[in-house]
């Protein structure tokens, strides 16, 4: 069974539906927990001079308030860098950094006392962009580059150049479960923490290091979050050490939960970039050579920036084969809450800059960009090798393009438009296609493998527990229909339980889209081990004598050999006779992606383990005195190989596509000149609805498309349709260009809201009325 | 008299709650009182703003013999108020029987259609598409959107949500919640005429909900300190965001007769206490100008429970309807210990979030004159998000043309631009007595530049407020000269 195509619902659908699914603020209502709470830091760059919890700790209801001091263990958050202090000592690097805990019966005594605690501080002068860091020459770390050909020689000597630069916004995850943590202390200081975490053993880890204990003396535990997007995959770490640090010192169950303003406020984002470019090509639109410099803002501390950037590097030239090309990259050290992990890692920044080159290069020649981009698409046979030095195999753009320029009608589309906007001087539509071309794995290639253990009862039911974490992506119901699949039986006997570091250790972060490539395997790898053992006895049950006679199948609860179906044992029979022979029912699982490298010094590797390919046509109206816009229609055609679950996987296209819309359109991120976040609620940071929707939305996935490289042909399917979302950021920019009739570059940047959308259709307005 | 206990139905049970005997206060909110029940805790915080819908919950009253069903976002909602009510959680919808869960088919279309990912706004997504079948909203891509921008999703994209409401739950059926509506009216008549008010005396809150008119003038009179709520979308916020105290509150949400529209003497006059919800179906029938704005008025779960006059009374800069109101005349009728007055509009506003109420005042209704043939209503609200969002400007404007094209008539009232809507005197004043002509128009979008100072904020910056407030009035000409101009 190689392919299993259906479409069951998520695995907790019915719990999510019925408001019986629990997540961690659900848990231990009205019992022995208490409430934890964190104060943090007012400014984003200052002195704690002197502090004083007297007044305080005498409030009503108030049980401990903690400092540094009362860090049993290591008063740090970050086991690599170790730059990311749990508890601010002195110095305050950013708004929102933590600087004490208390713990108290209830939310409102937290909230007195926190008024309560009396703070000296000597304000200092922040640093809050990345000019400002670049001035001051803030790395974070050094300048990374990866480079091919002869970029300076070939950019010379083009045809055409053009120079410029672009400024690409951060992004609020807007996870609907806010960051939250219920920590049970133990026997011996031993303890339980129930996390919505994306990376349980990290988790474990930083709050083992926290209290000072060994990680044997820590579990973690994941049951589901409601929803991650790359924002728990590190910082979930930090509320769990915080709720750790008062279970440990009150000796009760303590529970943290983040109000929404606060986890806007104080968590870390999608890092907001600026580029500068130049983009050599030839009469008709080949590029010849491409330099790019891309500056990121960490924020305060490391946390992922560095693969963040590395990620954005590789994807710098997204489908296209530039033979002569340097990319350049460096984050940049600011005083802000550290950013950090979210949908595409990089990759949306890194692909922004060359579609916007693209775009304008298309204006520069008078054609249509989506042309250009087609006679730039790597290769197949040829042109195949990307600038880090990995061969372009599984070459899927073409396919797409084929059926989608056909689909969404795009030329005939393209003559409607020119021929509306000819016709309306205050409405413009505009109409884009782009490709996503993504490349999957971890790119730190360690971090590609993952653990299972599969339990076989003597009922004959099935218990499978993985590294991976369920942020509603249906990882658990993919897992499930693979376990279903290899061991023949149906979903019904089949449970998967929460992600406990306790059943699965060591494992990696559920990330990188890599969630049902890696635990997949590793529960195939198990359940192989399984028939392995059950192997002996199947042939001694089916009177087989042969060692090698032929395939064992199992399906529909049968157990059978594949060329005598007709003779078959029954599962259950094998299970009670596998018990009876005293042979284990449990299995463990593990997988590690083979053959991926990546030599950061030569900037050269093969750092992925396969691509993933999508397309998306979008076209929208603009309101060129609003500059309100509308999406009227978006076409998607994506990639994800022999799909395990064709509704799941649509619901992560769907879903990446209209994040990504929401980062390329409305969710725009204002800051005071002191470094506070000006939106830190719904009310003005503006997540897309329901109206958002493209008002005809065509959403499928690629046929006939197995993908050799994952487990059961499957394509990783999470982040790459985010990047889709360039197909409106660009139609956009369309519209707006139809002001000046095509013929002068507008000015632009992401997100394209309504500020810049109208203030772009302004310059125009007045350059080409004069 | 005091009347300390409040009584409701939870579901199917009643529940009384002494509020001299409970931690809750009577402003605890709806949200933290189920959530503080470990058997209730499928209604979600996400927000505690009432932007994201994830504590959706269904109340359902009666009116006129009959009960109505409204969905609501339970983090705004002040326990006190669901008094004499039913509120319906997420967790009734489905029954057990035997071992086995029977979904309610709007739980069993959301599965059938893949509408949860992450699962934490599917809950607040099921209570609204029960409370669109509950009130027989008919199913179409527009009602669909009206009925769910209330509710926020950062997984699936609503695709999945929309077909499942598109293709599942257009049908009619009964479910075993029409079963026992006979049953909830008797339960709900029962307690609204054995308790029609409460007045409680909590060791840190005083809170009334009268049942009349008079009563209400005369415990206004007794508390002059005591703040007015009716649908509290506002007031409930700042007691979530910044734990605002509120010790005496005078809830004027049970008072029947503040909720009827009537007509009187070229006049509409709609009680303070109508909803933004029964004001939009008004709008739609008798009063088009208002459609517009009524259709982007923040979400069916605000609209259910705002009110016209508390929109009114909050002074808001920005308030949706405010400029309307200006553009359109409007005449408030207020009430007091010492008599009644009417003022303008204009009047009433007085300041940022100030209004000319007394301290022993209240906002009766509101009159709206019968718009005559020659008069253009206009608006336009600009915002970052079409729906469920707060305007960033927005103008709304009255225009009369004389015979000869000339302007006889204008107010062009801004909101978002300044401390409190404010009309562009200077714009309005060129273009008094000038031919209606694009240049003319372009003459005083100049002059719009003077009316204003607008400040950048969490929304946008000044020179995009700058630009949008000029570019509006040169849409109205536009408008109004293509013919679609709202009237």
């Amino acid at each position: 069974m190689n392919s299993i195509i259906n479409s069951d619902p998520h695995e907790s659908a019915v719990s999510h539906v019925t408001g019986k699914a629990v997540y961690v603020a659900d848990m231990l209502i009205n019992s022995q927990v208490i409430v934890g709470h964190v104060v943090f830091s007012p400014y984003a760059h200052a002195r704690i001079l002197e502090y004083d919890f007297t007044d305080a700790i005498k409030v009503k209801g108030v049980i401990d308030i903690l400092d540094y001091n009362r860090i049993p263990g290591v008063n740090q958050l970050n086991s690599i860098a170790h730059d990311e202090p749990c508890l601010a000592r002195e110095e305050i690097h950013c708004i929102g950094q933590a600087m004490f805990l208390i713990a108290a019966l209830n939310e409102k005594s937290a909230i007195e006392a926190e008024k309560k605690i009396k703070i000296k501080y000597e304000v200092l002068k922040p640093i809050l962009s990345i000019e400002e860091a670049i001035e001051q020459d803030s790395r974070m770390f050094p300048t990374r580059r990866i480079e091919t050909g002869s970029p300076d020689d070939t950019l010379l000597n083009a045809p055409h150049v053009l120079e410029g630069q672009l400024d690409i916004g951060g992004q609020e995850h807007w996870y609907l479960e806010t960051q939250a943590a219920l920590c049970v202390p133990g026997e011996d200081r031993e303890m339980t923490i129930y996390a919505s975490s994306q990376n349980p053993t990290e988790t474990q880890l930083v709050v083992a290091e926290v209290l000072g204990l060994n990680a044997n003396q820590v579990l973690c535990e994941v049951k589901r979050m409601g929803g991650g997007f790359g924002g728990k995959e590190t910082q979930a770490n930090h509320i769990a050490a915080w709720a750790a640090l008062l279970a440990d010192a009150t000796n009760r169950p303590v529970k943290i939960v983040m109000s929404r303003d606060n986890d806007q406020k104080y968590t870390g984002k999608r890092h907001s970039f600026k580029a500068f470019y130049k983009i050599g090509f030839d009469h008709d639109g080949r590029i010849i050579s491409y330099i790019v410099d891309l500056h990121g803002n960490a924020g305060m501390n490391a946390d992922l920036s560095m693969p963040i950037l590395e990620r954005a590097l590789f994807h710098s030239e997204n489908s296209y084969f530039i033979p002569n090309m340097r990319v350049r990259g460096t984050m940049w050290k600011t005083n802000m809450p550290s950013n950090t992990a979210f949908r595409g890692f990089g990759g949306p920044q890194g692909m922004a800059v060359i579609e916007n080159a693209i775009d304008r290069m298309a204006r520069f020649l008078h054609k249509d960009a989506s042309e250009i981009r087609f006679m730039n698409f790597y290769g197949v046979d040829e042109k195949n090798i990307t600038h880090y030095g990995q061969h372009v195999i599984g070459n899927r753009l073409f396919l797409i393009w084929d059926r989608l320029i056909k689909t969404s009608q795009y030329f005939d589309r393209r003559i409607d438009i020119t021929a509306f906007n000819n016709k309306n001087r205050y409405i413009k539509r505009g109409i884009a296609l782009t490709p996503v071309k993504f490349g999957i794995s971890f790119t730190t290639s360690f971090l590609n493998q993952a653990g299972a253990l599969v339990n076989v009862y003597k009922d004959g039911t099935v218990l499978v527990n993985h590294g991976g974490t369920e942020m509603g992506q249906g990882l658990h119901t993919k897992i499930k229909a693979i376990a279903s699949s290899e061991l023949g039986l149906p979903l019904s006997k089949i449970q998967i339980s929460a992600t406990n570091t306790s059943k699965v250790p060591n494992t990696s972060p559920t990330a990188a889209s890599s969630g049902t490539d890696l635990n997949g395997m590793a529960v195939k790898n198990a359940i192989d081990k399984l028939k392995e053992r059950f192997k002996p006895l199947v042939l001694k049950m089916l009177n087989c004598n042969d060692q090698n006679c032929g395939i064992i199948s199992y399906e529909n609860e049968k157990v059978f050999l594949s060329d005598q179906p007709e003779h078959s044992v029954g599962f259950y029979e094998l299970v009670k006779q596998v018990h009876k022979n005293q042979i284990s029912l449990s299995a463990t699982g593990f997988y590690g992606t083979p053959n991926i490298f990546f030599d950061r010094d030569k900037g050269k590797g093969k750092p992925f383990h396969y691509y993933a390919f999508g397309m998306a046509v979008s076209e929208v109206e603009v309101d060129i005195l609003t500059g309100m816009s509308r999406i009227l229609r978006s076409d998607i055609l994506h990639d994800a190989g022999s799909s395990i679950n064709e509704a799941v996987d649509l619901g992560q296209v769907t879903g990446g596509f209209i994040q990504g819309v929401g980062w390329c359109t409305t969710e725009t991120l204002r800051y005071n000149s002191e470094g506070h976040l000006l939106n830190h609620s719904p009310d003005t940071y503006k997540i897309p609805g329901i109206g958002d929707m493209p008002l005809d939305f065509r959403v499928e996935l690629l046929r006939n498309a197995p993908n050799p490289m994952a487990v059961h042909q499957s394509k990783a399917v999470g982040e790459p349709p985010l990047m889709l979302a360039f197909s409106v950021w660009l139609a956009i920019k369309d519209a707006i260009s139809a002001v000046a009739d095509h013929g002068i570059e507008p000015e632009f940047s992401l997100p394209a809201n309504n500020e810049v959308i109208l203030l772009s259709a302004e310059k125009l307005r007045n350059l080409s009325d004069k | 008299m005091e009347n300390n206990t409040l009584k409701f139905l939870l579901n199917d049970k009643q529940v009384e709650i002494d509020f001299l005997k409970t931690d809750y206060l009577p402003s605890t909110t709806v949200l933290n009182y189920l959530r503080s029940q470990s058997d209730l805790s499928g209604t979600k915080e996400g927000c505690a703003e009432g932007d994201c819908g994830a504590c959706t919950v269904v109340l359902v009253e009666l009116l006129d013999h009959q009960l109505i069903y409204k969905t609501i976002d339970s983090c705004l909602l002040f326990l006190a108020s669901i008094h004499g009510k039913q509120l319906i959680t997420v967790e009734y919808l489905s029954q057990k029987k035997g071992q086995d869960i029977v979904l309610h088919p709007v739980q069993q279309a959301m599965v059938n259609y893949h509408g949860s990912q992450c699962g934490f706004c599917t809950p607040g997504f099921v209570m609204s598409i029960f409370g669109m079948h509950k009130s027989e909203t008919p199913v179409n891509d527009k009602s669909i959107i009206e009925t769910l921008s209330g509710n926020l999703c950062r997984c699936t994209g609503y695709k999945p949500i929309a077909d499942a409401v598109q293709h599942d739950c257009h049908l009619k059926f009964d479910d075993h919640i029409s079963a026992k509506e006979g049953q909830v009216k008797n339960q709900l008549i029962g307690i609204n005429h054995s308790i029609p008010s409460l007045k409680i005396h909590a060791s840190e809150q005083i809170y009334l909900l009268p049942s009349t008119l008079e009563e209400a003038i005369s415990l206004k009179k007794n508390y002059p300190e005591s703040r007015i709520i009716n649908g509290a979308t506002d007031i409930a916020i700042r007691q979530n965001k910044t734990h605002e105290y509120l010790p005496c509150i005078l809830d004027v949400s049970n008072i029947k007769c503040l909720k009827k529209i009537d007509e009187i003497d070229g006049f509409f006059l709609l009680g303070s206490g109508v909803t933004i919800e029964q004001f939009k179906i008004f709008s739609e029938n008798y009063y088009k100008p208002f459609q517009k704005i009524t259709d982007v008025f923040a979400s069916l779960q605000i609209r259910n429970a705002a009110t016209i006059g508390g929109n009114l009374s909050t002074a808001s800069p920005i308030g949706d309807l405010i400029p309307l109101f200006y553009a359109v005349k409007a005449k408030l009728q207020i009430t007091g210990s010492k008599g009644d007055r009417v003022v303008n509009i204009e009047d009433f506003i007085t300041g940022y979030r100030k209004n000319c109420l007394q301290n022993d005042e209240l906002l009766v209704s509101i009159l709206l004159p019968f718009l005559e043939d020659d008069i253009f209503v206009f608006s336009e609200k600009v915002s970052t998000r079409r729906d469920l969002d707060i305007a960033t400007v927005s103008l709304a404007a009255r225009l009369k043309l004389s015979s000869g094209n000339r302007v006889d008539e204008i107010i062009l009232a801004y909101g978002g631009m300044a401390e409190t809507v404010k009309r562009a005197e200077k714009a309005e004043n060129f273009l008094i007595g000038k031919l209606w002509s694009q240049d003319n128009i372009e003459a005083a979008m100049a002059f719009i530049e003077q009316d204003f100072t607008p400040l950048s904020d969490a929304r946008s910056g000044k020179e995009y407020r700058s630009t949008v407030s000029k570019n509006l009035l040169l849409k109205l000409f536009l408008l109004k000269r293509s013919g679609i101009v709202n009237n």
